[in-house]
């Protein structure tokens, strides 16, 4: 009560009633709980505080009668200004990449906002920002006909897989941070009854397949010294993969003996089919996965869709881990594919977080696994020189040799034991000739590349010798990952730093054609299946790569996310003759279903889009249902026994040489965004493009 | 709901229940109507009512056009994919019928978001995954059934609800076990009015629509004579108190205390009344009759008498609030009361008990924290059923994930905060005790590896782990007679073989057990 006529000389004439009210707001406040002293703090504090807030009430309102208390106002309110109703910056600490598009987006939508030509830091172009910004033209071009508004949100709600339904469910329901376990542990669910069934080479002595073939490299690399593991027993499945794999089988083999001795022993373990050794292997691959493919996705969804929203991820996680050719090659077939892809998935990360020796080495690592990885080289080789290309001349020198010594010293150390210190400089002759074999014809079982395609018509083997269709196929694959090169180099070339323009090195985390790097690999490694020498069906896993990446984060309606299922779906079925074989059939239909479930495609409906890639899914979709239902019911006939793998054959290739074209397509499309395709830009002291100039 | 996923599990390992359905579709198409509870080909010969026989009969037509081997009686043990993605396929297809019935139960719920994750909850159970899809049972059509009858109840529908639950009966038997209360709900509900008159219109034609199903069932049979045989089919009585791998209910923590006091009367040589009989019945492989060595022996006749009684408890309190929460309640009470005390209970009869109560989870906390503990440790004493170290790593992550997406959003619920300090130990106890099934399943999967090395010693590792393990000579079998199990170490190793089966069992018997208790307090003292 004694604090009473302190308030009157504060807040000027208070009436009765207001008084008590006052009181009893005043005392809730503070004093009763602080006690008086701190009370009367408070209060000398107090007009101070206030004195922003109340300064639209002149002094001389005073005098007049304030008929309620003055409230307390929050931070917010005692502003005058409105500048906290815009979104806040994002701060640098933000675990989101700030996408330079999102920012003007917002206020221009019509305009094409120009890209930034120079790279700063963090400003991560991700080809996912560049994505966000197709979308949003997308639906701005949709929002012009009012007639597609409704359908477009419609579709929007009711479809979204069933991946996309639960991802909302669980975030509705407080479970967000339970989506990526739940995913992980749904895929090794899923990976493992995979595994339940049958392999390649199950029970068809005396060679078997490629599980045994697995299964024997870890029988001879834990028994015999490292200077046998190449030239041991040659015919019966000699290793013929680089040293990583021999590393690797050779780990899984000493752990395996461990637990039982008869699964790997020397000559006497060949061909042993027991279910005990056989849930051995297949724990093999679920732990190499869940080693190297899954940490390695997981950070691929952090370092290329760190600018998207959390849901978007965790949809894209789902597509990632439960492709199913990955799947049916890896737990069912039979190999360890996942570990090479997820070590060159690890050097793309690296090379978007701008830590380009370590995707050196991951690179050089993924190589050392399984020389498929090669498919890939053009585009992170010419990636890499394209950033020495973009940096300042000197420090551009400098990063050439690191990368350059970085490469030569981890191939050193993977083939360190035949090696001079270690062994004669000779010896390193036995795995190189293993790794790369020559003297295999130009392609094997029917695989729907261009040889074995136009093989149907045009009998290349009748018209040339070996030598000839070699050089042949080696300049048909480099003609067809030129573009990727050229569009790389060129790209980082034209958006060069020059000199004295004050940045460092250090400054530059990345080349501005990162978001051309997926698009490259697509090329490059589709370019080397369809004309390199000696592919297999499975190689199909290499393109399937970067455009489930380029699918993982697309809207429903775009192209990539269109392209991207024709791809994996054709893909799965252009493995139908070798999984039939290895009695995969049931896995082969229930795992594609699955995957097309929760991404939300079905093959089955025509979307009505009358676009060139609705017209050709519709196309293929139909060949592949027609061409299964005429297996299931007739033989082929005894003059073509291979009928249906031709026919099989025939319906694919186009599809991957279409999927071929259309990354060469977009690689130009995106370098052109980029900063125009060998056009010298004229406005180069002009960094800012319109859209920017706005604000 | 996909049911891709569950065509993954083809290729599991096909149980002896397999073998039985394929020989009763056999049964079924080769031999007349007169003949088919009579046959002994196999030695797996048809033991459920006829309707299921009936059923079997229709799934054997199409099986003849795909594969005539399928229905030849004498081709015993017939194991080729096509007979195997046949039944497999079956199974898949009639579980829909569960799954129409679970999206049934979403509309028209109160809460619907909460149901919709219940009814997801049941279609995607675990047990269903274990028992039908890779044990090989109809459990999910048969459950379909249940489920219906209850909707019926639900939605007011009582007449169509007990007709269902007669067929049900007439599908398979152990559904007896939830009998009592359908019989007391539908004559207190539906035969009598609020007031207490007897409404004598509704109750006979309830008595008219059971009876015709039962004269559709077994009326061929009691035309031929064949009535006693079919019920000796249907009740064998020769079999013993416990199923060869325990199941875990109060038998299994009485016979483990048996054994414990056999071992401590033998070690301290205190004179206590030893059975000869019981002592080698500890040490016999295969288990005709439990016979107690110290303990009184236990007769059928015991335990029916004491799961009626308890049973009745619970019907008194069914007959004065016969309300459908409470009806729900009484159904998986006598389910329970039946498991936990019936005599040659198997453990698959746990889903009796799951599938009512998961309809309840979401009433309060409580209900949820005993759906908690009974669904894991009920889940859990149905991992023996898969013994391949291959099913190991499904059922485990399949249950580890079932167990997230229903126990996280369903705690989020209903959570409720411990107010008294019982009511904290008793939370922290439970919580202890579902942290130690991790434990028990790392020592039920390491067991036979550190049997194997010379290095562990067995008794020091199992002491560790389990409390029960001073017991070194059990009376289990593998959880089916045609299991062989790991090569078992010669001498003492092989007395060690099932003391991991010995202790899961024990392990989820306390929390079965438990969650009993539990529910019947709970159930006595709801207003």
């Amino acid at each position: 009560m004694a604090d009473l006529p302190e308030h009157g000389s504060f807040d000027g004439l208070l009436n009765r009633k207001h008084m008590s009210r006052r009181l009893s707001y005043q005392s809730q406040n503070s004093t009763k709980s602080l006690g008086p002293h701190v009370g009367r703090v408070v209060q000398s504090l107090r007009p101070q505080a206030s004195s922003g807030s109340i300064r639209t009430v002149p002094d001389s309102d005073a005098e007049s009668e304030i008929h309620s208390p003055i409230p307390r106002r929050h931070l917010l309110l005692q502003t005058d200004t409105k500048h906290w109703l815009k979104p806040p910056p994002l701060s640098p600490s933000s675990s989101r990449a700030v996408s330079p598009l999102s920012t003007p987006q917002t206020n221009s939508f019509t305009t094409l906002p120009k890209i930034p030509k120079k790279s700063r830091r963090g400003s991560a172009l991700s080809f996912s920002s560049l994505k966000e910004f197709e979308d949003r033209t997308q639906e701005r071009r949709a929002s012009l006909r009012p007639s597609t508004i409704n359908t477009t949100t419609d579709d929007d709600e009711r479809e979204g897989g069933a991946g996309k339904r639960w991802i909302r469910w669980m975030h509705k329901h407080g479970m967000k941070h339970w989506v990526v376990p739940c995913t992980i542990l749904a895929s090794v669910c899923v990976k493992w009854s995979t595994g339940l069934g049958s392999y390649s080479g199950a029970g068809t002595p005396p060679m078997f397949g490629d599980y045994e073939a697995q299964r024997h490299w870890m029988e001879i690399t834990t028994h015999l010294p490292i200077r046998k593991w190449y030239t041991y027993d040659l015919p019966y499945w000699g290793l013929d993969y680089p040293p990583l794999t021999a590393y690797h089988s050779w780990l899984f083999g000493i752990l395996g003996n461990w637990i039982n001795p008869e699964w790997f022993a020397l000559d006497k373990s060949r061909g042993i089919e027991s279910p005990t050794s056989k849930v051995y292997m297949r724990f093999t691959v679920l732990a190499s996965d869940l080693l190297v493919y899954v940490p390695a996705l997981l950070l691929f969804l952090r370092a290329w869709h760190g600018s998207r929203s959390r849901r978007t991820q965790n949809i894209a996680l789902l597509a990632l881990l439960f492709q199913p050719s990955l799947i049916l090659i890896d737990s069912g077939h039979f190999q360890y594919n996942s570990v090479m892809l997820g070590l060159t998935l690890l050097s793309m990360n690296f090379l978007a977080t701008g830590h380009d020796l370590l995707a050196a080495v991951c690179f050089v690592l993924s190589l050392g696994f399984k020389q498929m990885a090669l498919y890939y080289a053009p585009a992170i080789g010419s990636y890499l020189l394209g950033k020495c290309l973009h940096l300042e001349y000197k420090s551009g020198i400098r990063l050439f040799l690191r990368l350059g010594a970085t490469t030569l010293f981890t191939f050193y150390i993977l083939f360190l034991p035949f090696l001079p210190p270690f062994a004669s400089i000779s010896s390193i002759l036995e795995p190189i000739s293993r790794i790369f074999p020559f003297g295999r014809g130009l392609f094997e079982d029917k695989v729907a590349n261009f040889w074995c395609a136009s093989n149907v018509v045009f009998k290349w083997r009748q018209y040339a010798s070996t030598d000839v269709l070699v050089k042949c196929s080696a300049a048909l694959t480099a003609l067809g990952f030129l573009p990727s090169v050229v569009g790389l180099i060129l790209g980082s070339f034209n958006t060069r730093v020059s000199s004295g323009g004050g940045k460092k090195e250090e400054d530059i985390m990345q080349n501005p054609t990162l978001p051309l790097l997926p698009y490259a690999l697509l090329t490059s490694s589709m370019s080397f299946f369809l004309f390199s020498f000696q592919v297999h069906e499975k190689t199909i896993l290499l393109p399937l790569l970067p455009i489930t990446l380029l699918l993982s984060g697309a809207a429903s309606n775009s192209s990539a996310f269109e392209w991207g299922v024709l791809v994996n779906n054709v893909a799965v079925f252009s493995m139908w003759p070798l999984l039939k074989k290895d009695g995969l059939g049931l896995q082969y239909v229930a795992l594609t279903v699955l995957w097309n479930w929760i991404i939300g495609a079905n093959p089955l409906r025509f979307r009505g889009s009358y676009s060139f890639i609705g017209l050709l899914s519709a196309a293929v979709y139909t060949a592949i249902a027609t061409l299964h239902l005429l297996e299931l019911v007739l033989s082929p006939p005894a003059r073509y026994p291979d009928l249906f793998p031709v026919l099989n054959v025939l319906v694919s290739t186009p599809v991957f040489v279409l999927t071929w074209l259309w990354s060469i397509k977009r690689g130009i499309e995106v370098s052109w965004a980029l900063g125009g395709v060998g056009l010298r830009t004229k406005q180069k002291g002009d960094p800012a493009g319109p859209s920017t100039k706005k604000d | 709901m996909s049911p891709q996923y569950f065509r993954l599990m083809y290729h599991t390992s096909r149980s002896t229940d397999f073998e039985v359905h394929r020989n009763w579709l056999a049964i079924t198409h080769s031999l007349p109507i007169s003949k088919w509870y009579y046959d002994t080909t196999s030695e797996w010969t048809l033991d459920y009512p006829p309707f299921f026989a009936y059923f079997e009969w229709m799934l054997s037509i199409p099986a003849y056009f795909i594969d005539k081997r399928i229905v030849d009686l004498n081709n015993l043990n017939y194991g080729a994919w096509s007979v195997v993605a046949y039944q497999r396929s079956t199974v898949i297809l009639t579980e829909l019928v569960l799954g129409v019935a679970v999206l049934r139960f979403i509309r028209g719920s109160v809460d619907p978001s909460t149901q919709r994750i219940i009814s997801a909850s049941l279609f995607l159970h675990p047990g269903f995954l274990i028992v039908d899809h890779i044990h090989f049972q109809y459990n999910g059509f048969m459950f379909g059934i249940l489920l219906w009858s209850i909707l019926m109840a639900r939605n007011g529908n009582l007449l169509a609800s007990g007709a269902l639950f007669a067929v049900l009966l007439n599908f398979k038997h152990i559904y007896m076990y939830q009998a009592p209360a359908y019989f007391v709900y539908l004559l207190r509900a539906f035969c009598i009015s609020p007031n207490g008159h007897i409404l004598l219109p509704r109750f006979l034609s309830l008595a008219n629509i059971v009876i015709a199903v039962f004269v559709l069932s077994i009326g061929p049979f009691f035309l031929m004579g064949q009535l006693p045989q079919l019920l000796s089919r249907l009740f064998p009585f020769k079999r013993g108190l416990n199923h060869a791998y325990w199941a875990p209910n109060v038998w299994a923590l009485v016979t483990a205390l048996d054994r414990v006091l056999l071992k401590v009367a033998q070690k301290t040589g205190v004179n206590l009344a030893i059975d000869a009989a019981g002592v080698s019945s500890t040490t016999r492989g295969f288990v005709g009759d439990t016979i107690f060595a110290v303990l009184p022996n236990v007769k059928p006749i015991h335990t029916f008498i004491i799961t009626i009684l308890i049973q009745s408890v619970y019907l008194v309190k069914l007959w004065r609030t016969p309300t459908y929460k409470s009806f729900v309640a009484a159904l998986t009470l006598c389910g329970y009361t039946s498991y936990m005390f019936g005599w040659h209970v198997h453990e698959k009869a746990i889903l009796l008990v799951l599938v009512p109560l998961s309809l309840l989870s979401a009433e309060n906390h409580a209900y949820f924290r005993t759906f908690l503990i009974a669904s894991v440790a009920g889940i859990f004493s149905l991992f023996p059923l898969l013994f391949t170290p291959a099913e190991t790593l499904v059922k485990l992550v399949y249950s580890c994930l079932w167990i997230i997406l229903v126990i996280v959003p369903l705690n989020k619920r209903v959570y409720e905060f411990p107010r008294t300090l019982p009511s904290v130990i008793l939370d922290y106890t439970e919580k202890a005790y579902l942290a130690g099934f991790p434990l028990l399943q790392l020592f039920v999967s390491l067991f036979p590896l550190l049997r194997s090395t010379p290095l562990a010693t067995p008794s020091s590792t199992a002491g560790s782990t389990a409390p029960s393990a001073c017991v070194s000579t059990d009376s289990f079998t593998c959880p089916d007679p045609d299991i062989q199990l790991q090569p078992s170490a010669p001498g003492s190793g092989s007395a060690m073989e099932f003391l991991p089966l010995m202790v899961t069992s024990v392990y989820c018997a306390v929390g079965l057990t438990w969650a009993f208790l539990r529910l019947s307090v709970i159930y006595l003292r709801s207003a």
